[in-house]
């Protein structure tokens, strides 16, 4: 099975299991989550929710390459249905009246991290390795990722989801992305002692979890220290901006993570980089349910691949022939103009009835005490 | 549902009894017993597109306002505060007036370093000037005195500069002033003369010997007043003076002044002192200047009308001191839409928190074992918000209009801003006041409480209703341009062209005798009945003028004894101005519910505008019968426009934390766990 189940008491414990694959979000593992999520949250028997991965990934992203199959195919739709049940399991995570805890001992990529952020606590290890990389595959961060990096401090969430920057356990904790850092030799006793929880309320969960927490230092050579430059010209209005405000910090004081930045800028989908920013800037000031519909809105554009190829691109160079050389179109970041930006944020228009993604409304209530602190 | 009240009644009656002491750390309230927020998204669907709305009301730059929202909102410099689990920015009115200050400089100093000006005096054109529009509407939203101190240094220190001065002004001062190397504030109003600006008594006059100008403040009122910036951060001043050469006065002059070194060292021969703290708007260092004999160079007078040579000689391309006393003023209007489209802001942001609360807030069962009604579902709290509702829709629409034509101004569409412009600022100011004022206290208590803004917004903003020129003279302004629009058609005999007085050149419009509820929301009857009540008083007003004079009273003294006339008459041209824009607006809408609520809101705008005015009744233009009428339907489009209440404020496109906890959960937020 691609979703292990363990019971254990009042405990669920769901491990992604497909290691060969990194444990890529395929669709059966979606709806196979989405079916346990909701019949655990109706279970009054079950009061916690453990969410892992098998081997050395928690999730490295969303299985692309069949869904990038449908599109060369003209079968778009399939690959958006793909897509609408990921978010809408995103949803039921961020709207979750029970606790989640999501054990993030390795890899965290994309889907992944739609997985695992939207949820209550997520325990980063020294194994972590965080990226939201889509901008380098001709897509942009979705799973809700723009409601969650926006949140995030200052203007780190915009550095993150343009850049895709890798982050670790430590720096995950410092920014928020992880709730908490426990040394994976601690994990199994971590998880018996969780099995014993008995009640849904997060502050006892919380309450064993901070006996296990640790508070590393960052690397000396970490990015978070970096976060007055991040500030200075990630928060700048365009793209193009973003990248002259860092030129100029690289002329002041040339230095590798700069150079590095602006390279991995340049590198990426200049269509990817134009919607991911505005998705970042309209996802701040929105609510997790309206960023995912709008993020649905965007993700049918790029299915639908009559504004951009640049997915079926991206997928070919980084996924498929690993030449690592995408040939994007458009080339140039001032060839992105606004109108075709706008166009990703309004409806489809399709002769076969397209629709706004469904999130039916829930119980937010009690929710907004257990959803995620970001 | 009886058993259910009367163990929810136990339950309160056990939790008052168990609260009495205080509760130890670990006993936590159980919301289920207690009344439970709702939030009003789980029962308000949205009728129509809420994004279409809102690229209708804020008309321009969505995406850099919405970027503006979000740099205010990531910083630690905008008083970040997590309330009942959301997030809020907004100042914190209880520190000090310095503090409140010198925040909002390095609030400025903020949004400078991300770019946020660039583009504000330097660069020209419809668009340059609508980004520079919206991103100053955002900052008011945020704190009127971040945007007061913007409107000093940009709109009239930058402004003057940029308008009265020539090249040499620009190059030495737009560029240094966008990058706020230089601090300007603008040295006009005086203790003795405010809106009369021709007043003022202030004297400046040339010394050929030194080719220098000497401004002098002869006596105590002629001390410059309010001047924003002035008490502590401006190093310039726009010094507005009379010019006197060689003993004759040439009338108001516009001169730069250097008042501080680079230090921030007051300059000799110039005193300041502080105007203290006000009712609002303290984060504004208004101060007074007077000034000793301060000498300036020459060129330091903005020379674009008139100028003074070195021999001092004095030399005008507008010979005429009125054309240009109102050649020197004509700028000023950019002020005017300013005030204007922030004051629909405020109001906006009153009536979402007021009526978000109203979705949410119950009060009084109907009956016994009833749950508690909503307050939104009381008629006449319908009553009381949404025709406010609707005029800040129609107002909010009609500002945009006007920031168009003012963009796009020529001199051909000069007289018609200034006209407009005028009565837009008072009767938008106007409006705002009332709307906080019944905001506040439709939300009861909670609207005493700073951080819940709608109360506090009143200290903040009543300033509008004054400053740049006040508004009983603006509105005055208007029905003399009215009057003397119409006295030039009759006498040239030439039909009405501009200022929306086209009607008057047709017959005069019939109303039907009976007003059924299609008829009342008929938007040609709507315009009709504007139309007439315009046409009726303006000839009214006229006639009674006309009348006077012929009595041998001046002109200007007849104008002055028909006040109530001229007030009557300046309201009906604003209201009927307003109403064009909005029908305007409706007509360019592709079919849709987006178009289907406009037009209920652009009804109850024109009919809450026609049960407040007696004027139709008084004249006979309207029966008894006829204003009944629109009362009661006024009432009916209250009910039709109650399930779009949420959506109508969902489109001003405020952020949630812009607003406040009580338009949120309010029980989280007020929760002893939320201490």
């Amino acid at each position: 099975s691609q979703v292990l189940v363990e019971e254990k008491s009042s405990v669920r414990i769901l491990t992604l299991n497909r290691p060969k694959q990194l444990n890529a979000l395929c669709f059966n593992m979606i709806s196979r989550l989405f079916q346990l999520f909701l019949a655990y949250e109706e279970d009054p028997s079950v009061k916690l929710v453990i969410l892992k991965g098998q081997g050395r990934a928690f999730c490295a992203g969303g299985d692309v390459p069949p869904v990038v199959n449908n599109m060369v195919q003209g079968k778009w739709r399939l690959g958006a249905d793909f897509f609408r049940d990921q978010y809408t399991l995103n949803y039921v995570m961020a709207t979750y009246s029970k606790a989640q805890v999501s054990i993030l001992n390795g890899i965290v990529m994309g889907a992944g991290a739609g997985a695992s952020i939207h949820g209550r606590f997520r325990i980063a290890t020294e194994n972590t390795v965080f990226a939201m990389p889509e901008t380098a595959l001709g897509l942009f961060p979705d799973v809700g990722a723009s409601y969650f990096l926006s949140r995030l401090p200052g203007f780190f969430g915009e550095y993150v989801g343009l850049t895709g920057a890798r982050l670790d356990g430590a720096e995950m904790l410092a920014c928020g992305l992880a709730t908490h850092f426990v040394p994976s030799s601690r994990l199994t006793a971590l998880e018996a002692d969780l099995c014993k929880v008995g009640t849904s309320d997060p502050s006892f969960v919380s309450t064993i979890l901070d006996a296990y927490t640790q508070h590393p230092h960052l690397k000396q050579k970490s990015l978070y220290h970096r976060l007055d430059v991040i500030d200075r010209c990630f928060s700048r209005r365009t793209v193009e901006e973003i990248i002259s405000a860092l030129e100029r910090e690289a002329t002041q004081e040339p230095d590798d993570w700069i150079l590095t930045t602006i390279r991995a800028l340049k590198k990426s989908s200049p269509s990817s980089l134009k919607i991911s920013l505005r998705s970042i800037r309209e996802g701040r000031l929105q609510g997790v349910g309206q960023c995912l519909i709008r993020e649905y809105k965007m993700v049918c554009h790029v299915m639908k691949g009559d504004l951009s190829k640049d997915l079926v691109e991206g997928c070919r160079a980084i996924l498929i022939d690993k030449d690592r050389n995408p040939k994007w179109n458009p080339k140039r970041l001032e060839d992105m103009k606004d109108n075709i930006v706008d166009q990703y944020f309004e409806r489809v228009e399709e002769e076969e009835r397209w629709e706004d993604l469904k999130l039916s409304p829930r119980n937010n209530l009690r929710a907004s005490k257990i959803a995620a602190k970001l | 549902m009886s058993e259910y009240r009367g163990l929810r009644r136990a339950h309160i009656l056990a939790n008052h009894i168990l609260r009495s002491p205080p509760p130890s750390s670990n006993l936590s309230l159980t919301p289920e017993v207690c009344l439970q927020y709702s939030p009003p998204e789980l029962n308000e669907s949205y009728g129509f597109d809420v994004k279409e709305m809102r690229k209708l009301l804020d008309g321009h730059n969505l995406e850099d306002r919405d970027w503006l929202y979000g740099l205010m909102m990531q910083s630690n410099l905008f008083n970040r505060k997590e309330i009942g689990g959301k997030v809020f920015v907004s100042p914190d009115y209880n520190q000090t007036m310095e503090q409140q200050r010198q925040i909002s400089m390095k609030r400025i100093l903020y949004l400078l370093e991300n770019g946020v000006f660039q583009g504000w005096l330097t660069e020209t054109g419809p668009e340059a000037e609508l980004n520079k529009f919206a991103l100053y509407e955002v900052c008011g939203i945020y704190d009127y005195s971040l945007s007061a101190k913007l409107g000093v240094h940009f709109l009239l220190w930058g402004n003057a500069v940029k308008f009265f001065g020539t090249k040499r002004h620009h190059e030495k001062w737009l560029k240094d002033t966008e990058d706020y190397l230089v601090k300007g504030c603008f040295a006009m109003t005086e203790l003795g003369h405010g809106t009369n600006v021709r007043g003022i008594e202030t004297v400046t006059t040339y010394d050929p010997t030194t080719e220098e100008f000497v401004i002098n403040t002869p006596c105590e009122s002629a001390q410059k007043y309010w001047i924003g910036e002035a008490a502590n951060h401006a190093n310039h001043a726009i010094v507005i003076s009379q010019l006197s050469i060689n003993g004759t006065n040439q009338g108001v002059h516009v001169f730069i002044a250097q008042i501080r070194d680079q230090d921030g060292n007051i300059c000799p021969n110039v005193r300041i002192a502080d105007c203290g703290h006000k009712i609002g708007l303290n984060g504004v260092d208004n101060g007074r200047i007077w000034f000793d004999n301060l000498r300036i160079p020459r060129e330091n007078l903005l020379n674009s009308v008139a100028d003074v040579l070195s021999d001092g000689k004095y030399v005008s391309s507008i010979k005429d001191p009125d054309q240009r006393f109102g050649a020197f003023l004509a700028p000023l209007t950019s002020g005017r839409v300013t005030i204007a489209s922030s004051a629909i802001y405020s109001s906006k942001l009153g009536l979402a928190v007021a009526i978000r609360y109203s979705l949410s807030r119950r009060a009084f069962s109907v009956a016994a074992n009833c749950p508690e009604v909503l307050l939104l579902d009381y008629p006449s709290h319908q009553r009381r918000l949404l025709p406010l509702l609707a005029k800040t829709y129609a107002m909010s629409i009609a500002v945009n209009d006007l920031k168009m034509i003012y963009v796009k101004r020529t001199a051909e569409t000069n007289k018609a801003i200034h006209v407009v412009s005028s009565g837009f600022k008072a009767v938008l100011t106007w409006h705002n006041m009332r709307t906080l004022q019944e905001c506040r206290q439709a939300v009861g208590g909670q609207g005493l409480k700073t951080e819940n803004r709608v109360g506090h917004l009143k200290g903040e903003y009543d300033v509008q209703t004054t400053f740049e020129g006040d508004n009983n003279v603006l509105m005055q302004l208007v029905s003399k341009a009215l009057f003397a629009e119409y006295v030039s058609c009759k006498k040239r005999n030439k039909p009405f062209k501009g200022l929306g007085l086209e009607h008057m050149n047709s017959p005069r419009p019939v109303l039907p005798t009976q007003l059924t509820s299609s008829t009342l929301r008929c938007s040609q009857f709507q315009k009709n009945v504007f139309c007439l009540r315009e046409r009726d008083l303006l000839e009214r007003f006229t006639s009674e003028v006309a009348e006077l004079q012929g009595r041998g009273e001046s002109r200007e003294f007849s104008i002055l004894l028909n006040h109530q006339l001229s007030e009557d008459l300046s309201k009906a041209f604003t209201e009927k101005a307003i109403l064009q824009t909005v029908l305007d607006a409706e007509a360019k809408l592709p079919p849709g519910s987006v178009k289907e609520v406009l037009g209920l809101v652009r009804s109850m705008y024109a009919l809450i505008c026609l049960e407040e005015d007696p004027s139709l009744l008084r004249y006979g233009h309207l029966s008894r019968d006829n204003v009944g009428d629109v009362r009661r339907e006024v009432c009916k489009l209250c009910g039709e426009l109650r399930p779009h209440a949420l959506a109508l404020v969902a489109s001003f496109g405020i952020p949630d934390a812009f607003l406040s906890p009580i338009a949120f959960n309010w029980v989280e937020a007020n929760a002893w766990s939320s201490l």
